[in-house]
This record gives C-alpha cells, sequence and structure tokens, in this order.
C-alpha cells in the first residue's frame, strides 16, 4: 500500500499541472495588466462633489469620529455665503485600513470609496492625501444628491426655497 | 418633607420639589427640554410626560410642573407615557432642518440626545416645514431659528436671569420665534449663556462657529482668570489652540453662568505676540542657557552687592504654587523684599482682606439668598460682573439693592441709587457705623439713617464695596461698617472684589511684608539690583508710571516670568515664556478666600491654524510641536529650587511647608473649592489718607475706572472682546458738560498731568458734579490712568469740527 501511495502521489500533482497548461490562467501579468474591480470595491478614498459641481463635504467631522484607526483630520470653516468646508482634510492611507466605516459615516455622500487601488508609495509621507489629492470632479456612486437642498438652514439657495420647506415666516404677525 | 415613590424607588424631597427633581434626586433623567434647575420649569415642551398612578392628579402629567405629594406614586415607564413623549419628540422635529452636519451644536445637543431618547427615528410628517428668518445678534452669538422647538429658554435666560431687555418673543401659533426687535449686538453681558442653555442649535457661539466638534474638544476643569471672582469655567480646546470656554457648575460661586468676559475673552492663549522662546539680553536661548543666565545674575548681584540685593515680585494672576514657589527661592536667596503685588493701594486692600474677611465671607451664591445688599463704590459689573448676576437673583428673591456710588450703576435690576462723590462715600462708610450723621443736606441724612437703620434690621445683609474707588482706607472702613452691624446673632456678610484671580493669596503671602512703594524706594536708594518679576507688570500697573520706569532703569538686571509681552518684558534683560492658565495646572485663592484648581487642558504650541497658515498643517514629521517652550512658572520655580516639577508632589510638598494650604493636596477633588481659613496679616496703618489734593477751580476730579470690556492683560489679548471696549470716553456730570461747551458724543481733549488725551464725552446726570470717569484699558491710549490710584485733576477742552 504505502509504495503505490508514493507513485500516486508523484503522478497526481504531474497530472494536475499537466492539466492547468491547457486552461486559461486565474491570474493576471500585473501591472502590464490591471483588472478593474467591481464598482463597490473599498480602495482609495475620495470626495465627491454634488450635481452642481461644489464640494459635497460639509466638514461635520463623523468621518473623522468613526474611524477606527484616526487616519482621517480636518478643519471645517465657512465660505461668504455660508457654506461649510474642509479647509483641509487628510487621510493618512498608511494608517486606512479599508474598511469604509467613514464612507457609512458621511451624511452628505462626500467621502466614498473609490476603485483606485494603487496607492502604495515608497516614501510614508506620500500617502499621507491632503485634499487637493482625494478631491474629484464627479458625484462617484451617487450622482443626484446635494445636501444643501434638503438641509433646510438656506445655505445654497434662499431661506424656505429647500424641497418641502415654505416661508420663512413673518414673525412679527399676529394673525391667527 | 413628602415621600413619594418613583419608578418603584421611594425618595423623600423638600416641600415644592417638583416630580422631574425627586426623579434627579434618585438618579432617573425624566426627557426634558424647557427645565433646567437655574430656571425651572416653564412647561412648554411637554416632553417630560410621566404617569402619576397615586395623587391629587392622576394620569399623564408634567413631570416638571406637579409638586411631589405624600404617598404620590410616579411611573416613568409607563408604555402610554413612553408613547407620549415619543409623538412630543415627533412634532419637535416636524419642522427641524435635519442639518445636524452643519450645525455646531451636533454631539452635545439635547435635541439629538433626547429624539433617540424617545425612539424617534423615521419621519412620518409628510407637510412642508416652516422656516424662519434669521438676525445677526453681534459678533458672540449666531442665529440659527429653523432648528427652534420653542422651550424658551433662551428668553428665560436672558430676560429672567440675566436681566437682560433687548431679546424677547414674537409671533403667534407655529410662528413664534426669539430674537431682537432689531438686528443688533445683544446688549446683555451675561449674553453668551443662552448660547449654553439653548437645547438645540439655535444659539451658538460665533467665536467657535465651525471650529471644532463637541467630540475632539480637549477639556479641562478650569477657572476663570478675568478677575477675582474664580467662576469655574471648561475650556475647549484643539489643534493647541483654545477655542471656546463654557460655564461649568459651582453653586457656590457662579451657578450655572459665566460673563462675556470670561466667555469669549480666551484670544490670549493663542496671541501671536505669546513668548515662546527663553530670551537672555535680547537674544533666543535655549532653556538651560536662560536657566544659567538666572543663577548667574543673581549669584553676581549677591556677591557685588552683597546679600537682600535681589528682590522678588509675585502676582495676582500667578497661580498660588508660583508664588509660594517665589517666595521660598526669594527665603533661599537672602531676600528681605519679597512683594506680590506691584499695585500698592490694591496690595493693601488684599491684605485687609485676607486680615479680616473671617466668617463674614460671603460667595455669589450666599449673595443671592441675601435680603438686603449694600453696594458701596462698587460696580460689580466692571470688578466682578457675576456678581451682578448674583444681585439680580438676590432682587428677585425679594432683596433690597441700594447703591452708594457716584457712577450711573449698570445692575441688571432695579435698585435705589444715591450718587456720592468718592469723599462722601468714606463720610458715609464711616457714619453708617457710627450712627452719627453730620455734614449731609437734610434729605441726605435721613436717607443714610433710614439706611443704617434698615441694615440693621435686615436678617442676612451684605455689604460690598470694591478699592477703585475706595481705596485702601476705605476697604478699612468698610469693614469696620461691616463689624458694627454685626450683632452676635446676626452677622453681616461683605464681599469685596479684588484686583485679580489670585489677589487673595498675595495678600494672604504677604506676611505683613513691604509694599512695592517700599521695594521702589530701595531699589532708587540702590538697595536693590536684581528684580525677579512673576507674570506681573510693575510698568504698567504700578499707578505712577513715571516713577517705576525710573526707579526700574536703575535696576541691574531685571529677570521677568511671563506668558504676554508687556512694558515689563520689553525691558526685561531675562525673559522666561510662561503658559497661560489653560495651559498648566494651578491653583487660585478668588475674593472670599476660596481655593480652587485648575487643569491642563491643552500643551502650549503653535496653533495648527498658524503653522498651516489656514491651510493643512506642514508636511513635516517632528517628535515636538512647534513654539511649545512656555513652562509654567511654578515648573520653572521648581526646577530652579530643585523641587518635584510634577504637581501632586509638588503640591504635597507645598502643603508641608505652608499649613495655611493643607488644602492643597486635596484641592484638586474639591468640586466647589475650599475655604483657606488662614488669616493674615493687615497692612501698616498710612497716613496718607487717599485724600485728594485741592484742585485749581474749574478743573475736575478725574477717576480713572474699569470697565466690561476688560483691563486686564488677558482681556486685552483677546481680540473677541475687542466689540466691547469703546474708545476712550469720559463720562461726566450734565452740567460739568454744559459749563465747557459739550455735548453728549462731542470729542474732547481730556489734559492732565499724564497728558493730553482725545477722548469723546458721555454725559449723564446722576453723576455729582466735579467729577469724572475714565476708564482704563491696558495697552490702549488710557494705559496711563491706572484705577485705585485714587483721582487726578483735569482739564477738558472741546475739539473743533468734531461731530
Amino acid at each position: 500500500m504505502g509504495l503505490w501511495r508514493d507513485i500516486s502521489g508523484t503522478w497526481k500533482p504531474m497530472w494536475i499541472t499537466l492539466r492547468y497548461l491547457f486552461r486559461k490562467p486565474v491570474t493576471i501579468e500585473y501591472p502590464e495588466q490591471k483588472r478593474t474591480p467591481p464598482p463597490r470595491y473599498r480602495a482609495q478614498l475620495i470626495l465627491t462633489r454634488d450635481p452642481e459641481g461644489k464640494e459635497r463635504c460639509v466638514a461635520c467631522y463623523l468621518c473623522s469620529a468613526a474611524c477606527p484607526v484616526d487616519c482621517i483630520s480636518l478643519q471645517a470653516a465657512e465660505d461668504a455665503d455660508g457654506r461649510r468646508y474642509a479647509a483641509w482634510f487628510r487621510v493618512n492611507f498608511a494608517r486606512c485600513i479599508f474598511c469604509g466605516l467613514c464612507t457609512e459615516a458621511c451624511p452628505t455622500l462626500a467621502i466614498q470609496t473609490s476603485i483606485h487601488y494603487e496607492i502604495c508609495k515608497r516614501d510614508p509621507l506620500s500617502l499621507v492625501f491632503e485634499k487637493e489629492d482625494l478631491l474629484v470632479d464627479h458625484g462617484g456612486k451617487d450622482k443626484f444628491y446635494n445636501f444643501y437642498q434638503h438641509a433646510g438652514i438656506g445655505v445654497c439657495k434662499p431661506r424656505g426655497g429647500g424641497d418641502g420647506e415654505y416661508g420663512p415666516v413673518d414673525v412679527k404677525d399676529l394673525l391667527p | 418633607m413628602p415621600t413619594l415613590t418613583i419608578d418603584n424607588q421611594p425618595v423623600t424631597v423638600a416641600e415644592g420639589t417638583t416630580i422631574i427633581q425627586a426623579a434627579e434626586r434618585l438618579g432617573l433623567v425624566i426627557p426634558h427640554f424647557c427645565y433646567h434647575e437655574a430656571l425651572g420649569a416653564a412647561g412648554s415642551c411637554r416632553l417630560c410626560a410621566v404617569r402619576i398612578e397615586k395623587g391629587p392628579l392622576k394620569g399623564i402629567q408634567m413631570a416638571c410642573m406637579i409638586p411631589a405629594q405624600d404617598g404620590m406614586v410616579v411611573t416613568t415607564l409607563d408604555p402610554e407615557a413612553v408613547e407620549f413623549r415619543a409623538h412630543v419628540a415627533e412634532w419637535a422635529m416636524t419642522d427641524h432642518p435635519h442639518d445636524c452636519p452643519v450645525c455646531d451644536e451636533g454631539g452635545e445637543c439635547q435635541l439629538q440626545e433626547m429624539t433617540i431618547a424617545a425612539g424617534h427615528g423615521t419621519r412620518r410628517f409628510r407637510g412642508l416645514k416652516r422656516t424662519y428668518p434669521n438676525q445677526d445678534l453681534g459678533p458672540f452669538i449666531v442665529q440659527e431659528m429653523n432648528r427652534c422647538i420653542q422651550c424658551y429658554r433662551c428668553v428665560r435666560t436672558y430676560r429672567d436671569y440675566c436681566g437682560g431687555t433687548d431679546y424677547g418673543t414674537f409671533g403667534s401659533r407655529n410662528r413664534v420665534a426669539y430674537g431682537r426687535v432689531t438686528a443688533g449686538r445683544l446688549a446683555s453681558p451675561f449674553s453668551g449663556n443662552i448660547i449654553d442653555l439653548c437645547p438645540t442649535g439655535v444659539l451658538t457661539d460665533k467665536t467657535f462657529r465651525f471650529k471644532c466638534r463637541s467630540w475632539d474638544l480637549q477639556e479641562a476643569p478650569s477657572v476663570c482668570p478675568h478677575c477675582s471672582l474664580g467662576c469655574n469655567t471648561l475650556p475647549g480646546a484643539r489643534y493647541r489652540e483654545l477655542l471656546r470656554v463654557k460655564a461649568r457648575v459651582n453653586r457656590a460661586v457662579n451657578g450655572f453662568f459665566i460673563c462675556d468676559r470670561g466667555r469669549f475673552g480666551h484670544g490670549y492663549q493663542n496671541h501671536p505676540q505669546r513668548l515662546r522662546e527663553p530670551h537672555v539680553d535680547g537674544e533666543s536661548v535655549s532653556w538651560n542657557d536662560a536657566l544659567a543666565a538666572v543663577h548667574e545674575r543673581i549669584s553676581q548681584t549677591t556677591e557685588h552687592h552683597g546679600h537682600g540685593t535681589v528682590a522678588f515680585l509675585g502676582s495676582r494672576r500667578a497661580t498660588l504654587e508660583a508664588n509660594l514657589l517665589l517666595g521660598q527661592w526669594a527665603a533661599a536667596t537672602g531676600c528681605t523684599r519679597t512683594v506680590y503685588e506691584c499695585h500698592p493701594e490694591f496690595d493693601r486692600i488684599a491684605r485687609t482682606v485676607a486680615a479680616r474677611l473671617g466668617d463674614q465671607r460671603r460667595s455669589p451664591g450666599d449673595i443671592q439668598r441675601s435680603d438686603f445688599i449694600l453696594l458701596i463704590g462698587a460696580e460689580p459689573l466692571a470688578e466682578a460682573p457675576v456678581l451682578a448676576l448674583a444681585i439680580r437673583q438676590a432682587k428677585r428673591n425679594g432683596a433690597r439693592i441700594v447703591i452708594l456710588d457716584p457712577r450711573p450703576p449698570q445692575l441688571p435690576c432695579a435698585f435705589e441709587h444715591l450718587p456720592l462723590t468718592p469723599e462722601q462715600l468714606q463720610l458715609a462708610l464711616e457714619q453708617l457705623a457710627t450712627k452719627k450723621f453730620k455734614g449731609w443736606t437734610r434729605d441726605e441724612s435721613t436717607t443714610l439713617r433710614n439706611l443704617g437703620k434698615d441694615l440693621t434690621a435686615a436678617q442676612n445683609p451684605v455689604i460690598i464695596g470694591a478699592g477703585a474707588l475706595l481705596g485702601a482706607a476705605g476697604i478699612e472702613r468698610l469693614f469696620d461698617l461691616v463689624d458694627a452691624s454685626s450683632p452676635a446673632a446676626r452677622p453681616c456678610g461683605v464681599l469685596v472684589p479684588l484686583a485679580g484671580p489670585n489677589s487673595y493669596a498675595a495678600g494672604l503671602l504677604s506676611n505683613g511684608g513691604p509694599d512695592f512703594d517700599d521695594l521702589l524706594d530701595a531699589i532708587l536708594n540702590g538697595m536693590v539690583k536684581t528684580l525677579v518679576c512673576l507674570e506681573t507688570d510693575p510698568f504698567e500697573d504700578y499707578p505712577q508710571h513715571g516713577r517705576a520706569q525710573s526707579a526700574l532703569a536703575q535696576l541691574e538686571s531685571l529677570i521677568v516670568l511671563d506668558a504676554l509681552p508687556t512694558q515689563t518684558t520689553r525691558h526685561a534683560d531675562i525673559v522666561l515664556p510662561t503658559t497661560v492658565p489653560v495651559e498648566s495646572d494651578g491653583c487660585y485663592i478668588n475674593h472670599e478666600g476660596r481655593l480652587q484648581a485648575f487643569a491642563k487642558v491643552l500643551d502650549p504650541g503653535l496653533s495648527v491654524a498658524v503653522t498651516g497658515g489656514g491651510d493643512h498643517p506642514p508636511r513635516i514629521f517632528e517628535q515636538s510641536a512647534p513654539g511649545n517652550l512656555p513652562r509654567p512658572a511654578w515648573a520653572i520655580l521648581a526646577e530652579i529650587l530643585k523641587l518635584p516639577t510634577e504637581t501632586a508632589a509638588l503640591r504635597q510638598q507645598l502643603a508641608r511647608t505652608d499649613n495655611r494650604f493643607a488644602a492643597l493636596t486635596q484641592i484638586h477633588r474639591a468640586a466647589e473649592g475650599e475655604i483657606v481659613t488662614a488669616i493674615g496679616i493687615p497692612p501698616r496703618p498710612q497716613d496718607d489718607d487717599g485724600a485728594v489734593e485741592s484742585s485749581v477751580p474749574g478743573s475736575l476730579q478725574l477717576w480713572p475706572i474699569d470697565t466690561f470690556g476688560g483691563a486686564d492683560i488677558f482681556s486685552t489679548y483677546s481680540v473677541h472682546l475687542d466689540p466691547l471696549r469703546d474708545e476712550p470716553y469720559i463720562l461726566l456730570a450734565d452740567e460739568d458738560a454744559k459749563q465747557r461747551g459739550l455735548t453728549d458724543g462731542a470729542g474732547a481733549v481730556l489734559t492732565s498731568e499724564l497728558g493730553h488725551l482725545k477722548v469723546r464725552v458721555r454725559c449723564t446726570a446722576t453723576i455729582p458734579a466735579g467729577i469724572a470717569f475714565l476708564p482704563h484699558l491696558l495697552r490702549g491710549a488710557t494705559a496711563g490712568f491706572v484705577p485705585g490710584g485714587g483721582a487726578l485733576s483735569c482739564t477738558l477742552k472741546s475739539v473743533e469740527g468734531e461731530a
């Protein structure tokens, strides 16, 4: 029995190898050849824009609060028309574990995962992405959502001009 | 004392306690919006619904409106009550703009908490949301009315508690809104409290707008450094910058409230002119070299000129630890001239207070329970603003408020005012004590006599007086009056606001030693060659600038420890940069001898906003933060003295050395601070009675005074407070203005021994003729006019062509 097992154990793998020689390979010749990951693949984070082409990020800090490895830091600021935005936004991809919790926390769909996975660098500092490296000029996975159209505080639209609003009311009116 | 049962737990509470307060005693928080411990209940939000099973009113009731009664049985978890609360939360959200991501309240929002607690998550309302117009409420507060849930807390805080009049309720039905009649800055000096009290993001801090989230803030219990009251605060910092200050609860001191000076006066921490590096003779050096230079200068002075030629100057704004260590260092170098306050008059006042306060001390918390408050020469809004708030609460509780002061009082409540000149105040103090009234008009005499009688008849009277007008002699008289109106059965209280956050400690530590006048004499006589200044500015804070300058110019070396640039640091040979209060642990002793500890909030360093220039932080790796060289003054002194530089160990050591401060070891655990009961040594009697020199005809008696905008170094380095500070103005009587052809708002030139000064005229009918007041502002045009140095003689001329 022992002898038969040794013989089959020698020939079986050789047979499998021989068989696979004539099949289409599973692996690809990376980096000459590149594969397109599925759309919901979680790779480099991006900051998207709303349908009007403005930055979606309102610098609410929820992504940095949700991040389990503290790789997101940012500073909020206010521009002339009352819009809250990120003065700077930094993601340290040397720390990022690509868990996507930031994208789930984001209330404005600003921060999203992208399929761009080629971000390995030799210098750790070049893995620290600033806002200009993260900001893209499209809406990512959602092309239509515009936070300020739903947040009823009259930013980027007249007060009371958002979806499902009326007014502003006259507060000095005492009529019933 | 009714005993009731809430959720199967019995609790006995005082008569008049509401169910919500009784539940709080048991540790049960019934959801609520409009109820607040300091404001009481309004019954307007309907969120605190509970079910009363047994009692006079059965069924679903508002817990904040029903007083607890004996035998009552209450359930908070009754399904009907829970559903009621869920509906109320849902109603509160029907018009809510759902903008939490851009709302500064997010993370510390009571509406968020209560909505989640009530279980409301999905919006069912399909109607339109009502929106409001917003109002510009000035440089401190942002209003976003769409977030309002109509709990009336802001109006109850602003109008009822703080006594403001320019903010109120507008509209009807579902248009109820809060604001001013016209847009503009809220006039009350306590306006910032509506930010703390608002349960949603309607009213937020403009100086903190979009700076940070509450969960990212570094926070630690702290004590306000802007006046001697020692209000408890909760500063918040992020990215090496102090961003905001909130009130912290201390029922004995400030309750739930602080003033706008304390709240918005935080710009000093990250002022661009902060001293960041040790300097020796103008050259930036390392700490080791700087400390070596200090040792060298001091030993050189002692070698060449003998022991005792080095003097030490403590400070009213340095921590107790630093002042104590300075004393130890002085003793080690054989110095007999250690002074803890560079304003001799304020020094004498602090010593008097430390020596005589005793059991008659009153905190603002005690003031609220007083029934008769007599203010003599005190302007609480300028000298200790939260005291004005406490006086208002006393008034609301039915107290009588009488003010003897030449200035038009600015108290946020009704009062009786008798405008007396500063000389008359001294006379009044003396004669109220002796009960023999001479030298008054018939009316005045009757008023004062009645006042004396009422003071004796009152159950819980308090006398409040401050040093700027009364002077040290006046404060002595004030204490005599307090003693005279204190029969054994009922002591009369006294409260004297002091010059700085740690003035009381300075008075206590002086131990009958010399004052700054003596020290200046010694410098002028060549007996002192080196002066070490601890966080103090004798060039600016000593009333006679010329004398201080000529004396200090004779020093061989001037060694200064300070956080912010002053005239003294500019003249110093060695500058050691220290931290500001939020950047280190420390203790202050407030006006009533209450020792309070504050903890370090953040490390010193240039903020990210500065190092990044508004953009992202620099892309470099560094072991330490830039600009982090300032060290706590006590740590520098402890290193010089080779004592532990760690807070707890140092406090142990200091408590052992000086048993008056035995409480230091436990102080970080004391929620309301510890009263230091040690008694100081009173100042030596003075020959000069602070009498004003007879003036030239046509001249005015000019009294420099403090104002709410603040004259302390921390306020003047806080840019957010600039809107509170007016251009130099002079306050005088209508008739004096008329005599000089001046009208209200006109420009004038003030001429005094300090030179000429362009001022704006403000006249009022209540000031006695012949007296004028000039607000003092450090680093401003009126820096030379230091309050507490008595009156100056001045003339006033109108400027042609000024409107």
